[in-house]
């Protein structure tokens, strides 16, 4: 399989030590090739050090500085379009909405089931190669 | 003296009696009065005996309004024209006239200022002040100006036999017509709603048979027997000293003006004591007597009268009370016990030691009862005996009495008696219902303090959510990401060790979730313990983590190293710092994302209690409401009941604590909170030693 030469590479932003170690075993189990971060500002910094953009964003929406979405809208400021996934716990439909008009690709929700995982990752990122490089960030 | 009661200056400005009426009263009245004036005048002396409209004028003038005084002196001047003239000159009239004005005015404004209203002679000092303002001054004042008017018209050579006549007439009159007056009037207006019994009447009846009786004796018995002297003179002394025991200081003067007349009347038929040669010589004998006769009986009368209006009231009192009260000597002897207390002590369900009534031995009936098993009357003599002793002022305690079907709840307290010869008040209350309602309060407001608690929870249920789903989540993600490992070959065992590890800990991270919302949610009992408050701090901080999370506020706990344990209830301590915690974040909805700061400090105070402050950055409190925040229903939010901060200060007053808010000198509030730290059993394991921890009921 094609994904299997090139896995999606997945960055995860996550606050939660347990939520993200969790992720990143499962993305791995899924066959991705997750990195992890534990907020919007650790993402940000590794990509002004020259970290190579991923294929996606898997974010937690509810983080102390910087929330899911801020991250997100921060990097579409910045030029940085990204297919992103958000999940959340709490978050009702008028919420979902508001993301989706944002630019979110897919709303999930905790806990996160794999198969719906790997199936919204699929359908965000059409090729393994898929990615717009980054501009003046 | 007295200076004037607003209230009995009103009255003196409205008077007691209505014009039409009182002059109606008072012009037969003061006709009547110069008439008998006229009559008991001796022309040897210029005045009268006893000169009745001194003190029908004075009397009038207290009882009716200032405005309408001057219808009185003219009514009274008209009078007295009518009596004297034209046998006398206008000018002796007139100045006359003007003698007997200035002294019932100058009467009646001192009664007025000294009283303060109508004269009461209920003591001796009333009777004094009485007696200075009627008998001494204002006779004084009519007397000065009267004797002038006699020497002017050339009625008397020196001015001083006029003025002596004047005086002693009018100051006889102010000691007997006037206080019988004056009572009367100012007790008119209670007359009408008194009932008067008839044995008064009888009695009535009789004394003033006995007083006819013993004046006749004193005064009309011609024969001359070896006790002429002492049995006219003292005769009507008993009953006149019965009409001042018995019908107060208006009977008593009542009775002394019969005996005046009694006694102006013998000496005119030239019976009695009085019989001297000279008229003047006889008037002055029979002046002085009645004089000396009239002080100790008013003096007994005004003694009596407070004394018995002390006692009523004492009665009245004793009578009126609901509870069971009983007086006891420093023996423990029953001396006084009012009607409550004697209907129950004949009831069957009272205790074996309250069957006592007044001449019993209160002490020897509880030690009685002890001696029998009694534990309810073995309590109770130790605290009379020790109240009796004076080893303590006051003793109370309660307890159940009555069958099992109907069981009540009394109270019982002693309280020293303040007096020299010692002894006590026994009280006794039915508290039953009392109870009962303390009990339905106390129950409610554990009901209340629950479904704040639950409310409080409702306002987190998002962040709980997600607290709940952290664990979840990692859970869940851990479990595939296993599964899918397990289908690989080789199966990495060291990874799927880890991550079974992580899962039984994220699993007890959920569990400890539940436990603390579900202690919160119970309703539990209140149960107190030596607290450790940075333990407290963390765990509170934990459950708001999520909210504080999603509200964007950047919290910070500053937490003393050195803090004492707290003697609480946890969950209650949780509930009243989750409660600052989530109206801080509320306070703060509309500052600026990055302005968000909440700052829990707890240090100790100078008296090693535990300071507990919530600060926030928010928009303060109004100042109006600052005081009034901690009431029920008072809000600052336009959703909530504001019941959070009320029923947080009753959990930390029922901890012997404080609440209280403050605004920051920049920005936002402050809400501080005072907690009592436990003594000495600082963290101690709770073990038998809690049982005598302060009471403490929530």
């Amino acid at each position: 399989m094609s994904r299997q030469a090139h896995p999606i590479s997945v960055a995860i932003v996550e606050d939660e030590a347990s939520v993200r170690v969790g992720l990143r075993r499962l993305c791995e189990a899924l066959g991705l090739r997750p990195s992890v971060y534990a907020s919007g500002p650790e993402f940000i910094e590794s990509l002004a050090l020259g970290g190579g953009l991923p294929d996606c964003l898997l974010l937690d929406a509810h983080m102390p500085q910087m929330t899911g979405l801020e991250l997100h809208l921060h990097l579409v400021g910045r030029g940085v379009r990204l297919p992103t996934l958000i999940y959340t716990a709490d978050d009702g439909p008028e919420a979902e909405a508001r993301y989706r008009a944002c630019g979110v690709c897919e709303y999930l929700h905790k806990p996160i089931c794999g198969d719906r995982l790997l199936e919204a990752i699929t359908r965000a990122v059409p090729s393994a190669t898929a990615g717009v490089p980054a501009e003046g960030l | 003296m007295t200076a004037q009661h607003p209230r009995e200056a009103a009255v003196a400005d409205a008077g007691l009696v209505p014009l039409a009426p009182g002059l109606l009263l008072f012009t037969p009245a003061i006709l009547l009065g110069n008439y008998l004036g006229a009559v008991l005048r001796y022309p040897e002396i210029g005045a009268a005996v006893l000169f009745p409209p001194y003190a029908i004028l004075t009397a009038a003038l207290i009882a009716t309004a200032r405005r309408d005084w001057i219808w009185y002196i003219l009514v009274g001047s008209i009078a007295h024209f009518i009596a004297h003239w034209p046998q006398w000159s206008v000018s002796w009239v007139l100045l006359a006239d003007v003698a007997n004005i200035s002294r019932a005015l100058t009467a009646a404004v001192l009664l007025q200022w000294a009283f303060g209203g109508p004269p009461r002679l209920d003591s001796v000092r009333a009777l004094a002040l009485f007696v200075l303002s009627a008998v001494l001054v204002a006779p004084a004042v009519g007397a000065s100006l009267g004797a002038a008017d006699v020497v002017l018209h050339g009625g008397a050579t020196t001015y001083w036999d006029p003025w002596r006549g004047w005086f002693m007439s009018n100051a006889l009159t102010g000691l007997t017509l006037l206080p019988a007056l004056v009572l009367t009037v100012a007790g008119m207006p209670s007359l009408w709603y008194q009932r008067i019994e008839r044995r008064r009447i009888l009695e009535g009846i009789l004394l003033t048979v006995g007083l006819a009786l013993t004046c006749a004796i004193a005064l009309l018995w011609r024969g001359r027997h070896p006790w002429h002297i002492a049995l006219p003179l003292y005769s009507p002394l008993p009953v006149l000293i019965w009409a001042a025991l018995r019908f107060g200081p208006a009977g008593a003067s009542l009775a002394l003006t019969f005996v005046a007349f009694g006694a102006i009347g013998a000496a005119d038929r030239g019976t009695g004591p009085f019989v001297a040669t000279a008229t003047d010589a006889n008037v002055i004998l029979l002046q002085v007597f009645l004089l000396l006769t009239t002080l100790p009986v008013l003096c007994i009368a005004a003694v009596n009268s407070g004394r018995h209006k002390v006692v009523q009231l004492y009665h009245a009192l004793l009578a009126s009370l609901q509870d069971h009260v009983a007086i006891l000597d420093a023996r423990g002897i029953v001396l006084e016990a009012n009607d409550s207390w004697r209907r129950f002590a004949e009831t069957a369900e009272v205790e074996l030691f309250h069957r006592v009534g007044v001449g019993d031995d209160y002490l020897e009936a509880c030690r009685a009862a002890a001696d029998q098993g009694d534990e309810t009357a073995a309590r109770a003599l130790a605290g009379v005996q020790r109240v009796l002793r004076r080893e303590s002022r006051r003793f109370e305690m309660e307890y159940d009495q009555g069958q099992d079907g109907k069981r009540e709840r009394y109270a019982l307290s002693l309280e020293t008696l303040a007096r020299p010869d010692g002894g006590a008040v026994v009280t006794r209350a039915n508290v039953t219902a009392r109870r009962q309602a303390l009990m339905q309060i106390e129950e409610q407001r554990r009901e209340l303090s629950h479904l704040a608690r639950v409310a409080v929870l409702g306002q987190l249920s998002g962040a709980l959510a997600h607290e709940l789903n952290q664990p979840l989540t990692a859970i869940s993600s851990n479990a595939e990401a296993a599964r899918r490992l397990l289908r690989r070959e080789p199966a990495n065992l060291q990874e799927l060790d880890e991550i079974l590890g992580d899962i039984a800990s994220e699993d007890q991270r959920a569990a400890q979730v539940i436990r603390r919302l579900r202690a919160l949610l119970k309703r539990g009992d209140t149960h107190l313990q030596p607290m450790d408050i940075r333990e407290l701090v963390s765990e509170v901080f934990e459950l708001a983590h999520a909210e504080l999370i999603t509200r964007r506020v950047t919290a910070t706990a500053l937490v003393s190293p050195d803090l004492p344990s707290v003697l609480g209830d946890r969950v209650q301590l949780q509930q009243v710092l989750l409660n600052l915690i989530i109206n801080a974040c509320e306070a703060m909805t509309s500052t600026a994302a990055a302005d968000r700061r909440l700052t829990l400090i707890a240090n100790v105070d100078a008296r090693n209690n535990v300071h507990v402050s919530v600060r926030d950055s928010g928009t303060g409190i109004p100042a109006a409401l600052l005081e009034r925040l901690f009431e029920p229903f008072v809000t600052t939010k336009s959703e909530g009941l504001g019941l959070g901060l009320s029923i947080s200060r009753t959990i930390v007053a029922a901890h012997g604590g404080r609440l209280w808010a403050e605004n920051n000198a920049d920005r936002g509030a402050t809400v501080h909170c005072l907690l009592v730290s436990s003594p000495e059993v600082a963290l101690e394991p709770p073990g038998p030693g809690s049982t005598h921890l302060p009471s403490f009921q929530h």
